[in-house]
């Protein structure tokens, strides 16, 4: 019978580190499913061994060490319910809020979808926008990856094929950053076109943008993060929308998305420019209002 | 015997109020889907059955020159592979037209020497088990030597032009005329020209192409999801058997939308069991039944419209070219109808129209709800629009000039004889917009749009349509209804229920309907072209009336009354004196009496619609039986920016004569939207030189629940339609004018009008960049 499998449980991720080290290349980790099922129905991927790390829980979201500390297998549906998460790094709030839909969030998982690494996954596209690390064990111990090298190309991640993700920490937001996270989808609860991801610091007097960060998904293998030089015209200046539009246009630029059936890469093109400029415009907003409600 | 009387509250006689139709009475149907009880194609499974596959062409255009099947055949479990050389009789002619003027093409069941598209059969399979089956469909090796394929349809009409088959790349060339267009034309104030294109779409239905099949006394059964029985004598002349050795039931379908009305899993699962005598499932998945289901016919449609001044319409000129695909399927019917309804429901005394259905080595295209008919709304319903602006008139100022009325005589010279509520229609569509809403954002829009149709319902009147049906009244005062119809989920069985419980007075709990099987029900032709409760609701109406006119001599005499004041209600027949007390008989009662006195209490009626001649050389004749007619308007909100287009609110409004049950008519307008929104905004199977790319759900979009509006529906009672107790059909209506009326929202709030589908956010983006571009003339039309 093709696409038999035999499925195991693991309680604790020791177990899943171990039972992962004995099916070696023909085993996998069954997270939340939402990714890895679908494949499985249609034989895309045949492995012999399922390894369901499901029993394991996810501890609640906690913050340490400035880090907003997130077990592998928080839901999405939990970014969106605590409080901590809203408080200390709101945009997983915004970007989890478009993820498919209430069933998908309700099972798939945040270290699921980085390890899926989905070039259009709202959950890499923001964890690179952090700046987070990922935390990975194996039968060799403990390694931090940084997202940006974490996130290798289309589905494939620097996880060696021993190596389970156990947890990803991420910079809490500073005082006067602001966020947004926007996207577009063809249809409801369907993968975005274009999504883009930006964080805005301002100065304390909430009247100079100081820092950017922008990362794009849905245009290359990777989502991609928009250099310094790209956000020059917006860096230092006051948020004006010609500086924004600026950044837009020059981010659209350097792009080159492939076309498929849901888009041309000159649509996706447009919507990085589009969807650049606004959610800058948004996060800096929020930057804005942020050091302001401070009482600065 | 003195016959058991009752007492009983009277009603007053000679009411033309219903009790039962006007109900919705949450029927058998309803019951046993919300309790997953009904039993549906891939819900049979038989002792010793085997499971088919077929084995389809990879290539749109092909010779064969070998097929290797020892492999498939040695692999263990496999029982039997099939190909053209095992089917007795290897072709399919459909004569759509009904011999008004199409090529004649057959469509081999398995190909033979050649592959005309992508996904074309080849071969089949049996084995013991699915995954077996699929691992010999890898197995068979066949070897193709690349023909020049055509894919376009424009294309294909040059001379110079692949040949899809040898009679021809023109399957039928229709005409319909009617004045002298050009004269008129030359004399117009104003002429609006316009382009429209529509897509190919897919039926989408939730349940897949499935049955099963077997063979026992040297008959064989299928037990299928289709709209059409009757396809048991085709399967007969493949196995080139006589027709009395083929049987077919249609289970209850999940959906079918005209996609089951040409043979699906039928042929092969015939083949398969005949060949092995053993019982044989198939079903499709879902990237099969994408991949090789017939499609709504893209459309390409070139208007030319003239009017005077004061926006009278003077003269239509219309061409429209359908890409049929492959094969002829019921492309020549499907023609015909976007030829007939190509001006819409507007006065037009002259015109030419030109519809022809064109061979590409695309996927054959076949019925879809709207059938030809619906893609024309986008056309005439955009022309008015143009016209309109550039005459200053209003949407509705320029309907309200031309619009036919009862009496009317429409392109194919017949005149309408029933009421045309289209006036009624829009007002309540309209006014159910309400407030207009404002944009949620800079760079976003709000726009609004309405369009109108007439969508017929009954087939092409040259057929003479009929349909039969056996009712039995019996002696425990039950009823069975036994009719051919096959119910493709709008409640086609449960609403024949209704109509003869109004007329007999037997509850409907204690009548059951039969439906759906050659050898046990009279045939009622199948369920299409929104037919069904026009042709079997008549029949069952005047079957019952028939019945009930015999029973009440028995009832009369025995209650002393005369038969025709006599109520059938409640399982009763009573007296209706107004005095307040009257008398009654079971219906057990007089089936019993009946039985004594050697009266039948069960009746075989077959009712005939009625029949004509089109004559195709004039393009003048009797065309469809009627229309129902609607309106539905739409307010969008387009962001200029990333061209997404939000619905935010949406009104239908159809007169469909008579509700029989409003919950079905609310069920089929709804799905009718939402499958029309889908057509408008989303899905297209899009095809790249023949090769399907959007076979899954993932990358063929159809709507879900979330991307749709409340769509609010307002449904009128004209009380004149040809159907039982005047109604008139439902089923594929809604569909009609929504890609009209969203296009329509959308130029009111870019300034610029849609007229390609879907109308996808990139192609909004591209309308703007053209707007901007100053290629945009001031009607909205492009340059
Ligand atoms: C209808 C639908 C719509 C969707 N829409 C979106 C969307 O809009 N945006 C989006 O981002 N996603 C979307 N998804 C995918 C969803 O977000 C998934 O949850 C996510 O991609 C994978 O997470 P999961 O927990 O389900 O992982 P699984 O499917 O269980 O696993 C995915 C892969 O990661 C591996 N894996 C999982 N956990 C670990 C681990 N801890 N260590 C090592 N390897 C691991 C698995 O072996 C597998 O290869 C959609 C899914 C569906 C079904």
């Amino acid at each position: 019978m093709t696409g038999a499998f035999e499925y195991q449980l693991a309680d604790s991720w020791e177990e899943a580190v171990e039972l992962h080290r004995i099916w070696g290349e023909d085993g996998k980790i069954l997270a939340g499913g939402q990714s890895l099922v679908p494949m499985l129905n249609l034989r895309l991927v045949q492995p012999a061994g399922l390894i369901d790390i499901n029993p394991i829980g996810a501890v609640e979201p906690r913050v340490a060490d400035d880090r907003l500390v997130l077990s592998a297998l928080t839901r999405h549906q939990d970014l969106l319910r605590s409080p901590l998460v809203r408080e200390h790094c709101p945009i997983l709030a915004e970007g989890a809020a478009q993820i498919g839909n209430v069933r998908v969030r309700a099972r798939g998982t945040v270290g699921g979808s980085m390890c899926h690494a989905d070039p259009s996954g709202e959950i890499p596209c923001m964890v690179l926008a952090l700046d987070g690390q990922l935390i990975a064990h194996s039968p060799r111990g403990q390694r931090v990856i940084d997202a940006e090298r974490f996130l290798r190309s289309y589905l494939t991640t620097d996880l060696a094929e021993d190596e389970l993700l156990t947890e990803i920490r991420l910079p809490i937001r500073k005082h006067g950053q602001g966020w947004a996270f926007l996207e577009t989808v063809r249809r409801y609860s369907d993968f975005a076109t274009v999504e883009v991801a930006a964080t805005a610091t301002l100065s304390s007097d909430a009247h100079t943008v100081t820092a950017l960060r922008v990362v794009v998904g849905g245009v290359a293998d990777r989502p991609l993060i928009l250099s310094d030089e790209l956000l020059s015209a917006a860096v230092g200046g006051t948020g004006r929308d010609d500086e924004l539009r600026a950044v837009g246009a020059a981010a659209a630029a350097t792009v080159s998305p492939e076309s498929d059936v849901h888009a041309s890469a000159d649509y996706r093109r447009r919507l990085t420019e589009v969807l650049t400029y606004r959610a800058l415009g948004k996060a800096i907003e929020r930057g804005r209002a942020e050091s302001k409600g401070a009482g600065v | 015997m003195v016959a058991m009387t009752e007492a009983i509250e009277s009603a007053p006689a000679g009411t033309t109020e219903f009790t039962v139709v006007g109900n919705s009475p949450a029927h058998h149907d309803f019951q046993d889907k919300v309790q997953g009880t009904l039993r549906y194609g891939a819900d049979w499974k038989l002792p010793g059955m085997l499971y088919g596959k077929v084995v389809r062409s990879l290539q749109p255009c092909a010779r064969i020159t070998a097929i290797d099947t020892s492999a498939a055949r040695e692999l263990p479990g496999v029982v039997a592979v099939l190909t053209a050389s095992d089917v007795p009789f290897n072709k399919v002619v459909d004569n759509a037209s009904g011999g008004l003027g199409e090529l004649t093409v057959a469509q081999p069941v398995l190909a033979e020497d050649r592959v005309r598209y992508t996904g074309e059969p080849v071969a089949l399979i049996a084995a013991t088990e699915p995954e077996i089956a699929a691992a010999a469909v890898d197995l068979v090796d066949v070897s193709y030597a690349d023909l020049p394929g055509i894919f376009d349809p424009e294309e294909a009409l040059e001379p110079e032009a692949p040949l899809v088959h040898e009679a021809g790349n023109v399957l039928v060339n229709w005409r319909i005329g009617r004045g002298d267009a050009a004269a008129a034309m030359a004399a117009a104030d104003v002429v609006i020209t316009g382009e429209y294109r529509s897509q190919h779409v897919e039926h989408a239905y939730l349940e897949p192409e499935s049955g099963v099949g077997w063979s026992d006394n040297g008959v064989l059964t299928l037990r299928v999801s289709t709209q059409v029985i009757e396809h048991a004598s085709q399967i007969a002349r493949i196995l080139d058997v006589s027709e009395n050795k083929v049987r077919i039931i249609a289970s209850y379908m999940g959906g079918g939308f005209g996609g089951k009305e040409d043979m699906t899993v039928e042929p092969y699962l015939a083949l398969l069991a005949w060949h092995t005598q053993r019982p044989v499932r198939m079903v499709w998945d879902r990237q099969e039944s994408i991949l090789a289901s017939t499609k709504r016919h893209p459309f390409v449609m070139r208007y030319r419209t003239g009017a005077k001044a004061d926006g009278t319409l003077l003269a239509q000129e219309i061409d429209i070219i359908g890409d049929a695909g492959a094969y002829p399927c019921l492309s020549a019917r499907v023609l015909f109808a976007g030829a007939a309804l190509a001006a819409g429901p507007y006065r037009v005394p002259n015109i030419t129209t030109r519809s022809r259905a064109v061979f590409t080595n695309n996927v054959p295209a076949s019925a879809f709800r709207g059938f030809g008919a619906m893609q024309v709304v986008f056309g005439y319903e955009s022309q008015m629009d143009k016209l309109a602006e550039r005459l200053g008139l209003t949407p509705t100022e320029i309907r309200d000039r031309n619009q036919v009325s009862k009496g009317d005589t429409i392109p194919t010279g017949e005149s309408l004889h029933t009421a045309v509520e289209l006036t009624a229609t829009r007002d309540l569509a309209l006014a159910r917009l309400g407030p207009r809403s404002t944009a949620t954002g800079p760079g976003c829009r709000v726009g609004r749009g309405f369009a109108s149709g007439m969508q017929p319902y009954g087939r092409t009147i040259w057929f003479r349509d009929h349909a039969s049906v056996w009712l039995t009244l019996q002696t425990d005062g039950s009823l069975l209804i036994r009719s051919g119809v096959t119910d493709l989920g709008a409640g086609q069985a449960a609403s024949l229920c209704q109509i003869a419980s109004e007329v007999l007075g037997a509850p409907l709990e204690e009548i059951s309907v039969y439906i759906g099987d050659t050898a046990l029900n009279p045939p009622a032709g199948g369920t299409f072209a929104t037919r069904q409760l026009y042709m079997s609701g008549n029949a069952v109406l005047s079957g019952a009336r028939e019945l009930r006119d015999s029973l009440a001599a028995v009832a009369a005499e025995e209650l002393g009354v005369p038969p025709d004041t006599l109520v059938w209600r409640d399982g009763m027949v009573r007296t209706a004196d107004s005095s307040g007390q009257n008398r009654g008989i079971r219906l057990a009662e007089l089936a019993q009496m009946c039985q004594r006195r050697g009266v039948s209490t069960s009746n075989l009626h077959t009712w005939r619609a009625r029949g004509g001649e089109f004559d195709p050389e004039a393009g003048q004749g009797d065309s469809f039986p009627d229309y129902t007619y609607g309106t539905h308007a739409a307010e969008v909100e387009v962001d200029t920016e990333t061209g997404v287009v939000r619905v935010l609110k949406y009104a239908a409004s159809h007169d469909v004569g008579q509700q029989i049950n409003p919950v079905r008519v609310q069920g089929q307008i709804q799905g009718g939207v939402m499958q029309g929104l889908g057509y408008a905004l989303m899905e297209d199977h899009a095809l790249i030189d023949g090769q399907p790319v959007s076979t899954l759900f993932a990358n063929y979009l159809i709507p879900t629940t979330m991307d749709m509006p409340d769509i609010e529906v307002d449904v009128v009672e004209s009380g004149e339609g040809c159907g039982p107790l005047n109604a008139r059909g439902i089923g594929e209506p809604p569909v009609g004018p929504c890609a009209a009326a969203i296009a329509s929202a959308i130029k009111d709030a870019i300034g610029v009008r849609p007229n390609r589908l879907p109308i996808t956010p990139e192609r909004v983006l591209e309308l703007i960049d053209e707007q901007a571009a100053g290629r945009v003339a001031k009607d909205g039309d492009h340059e």
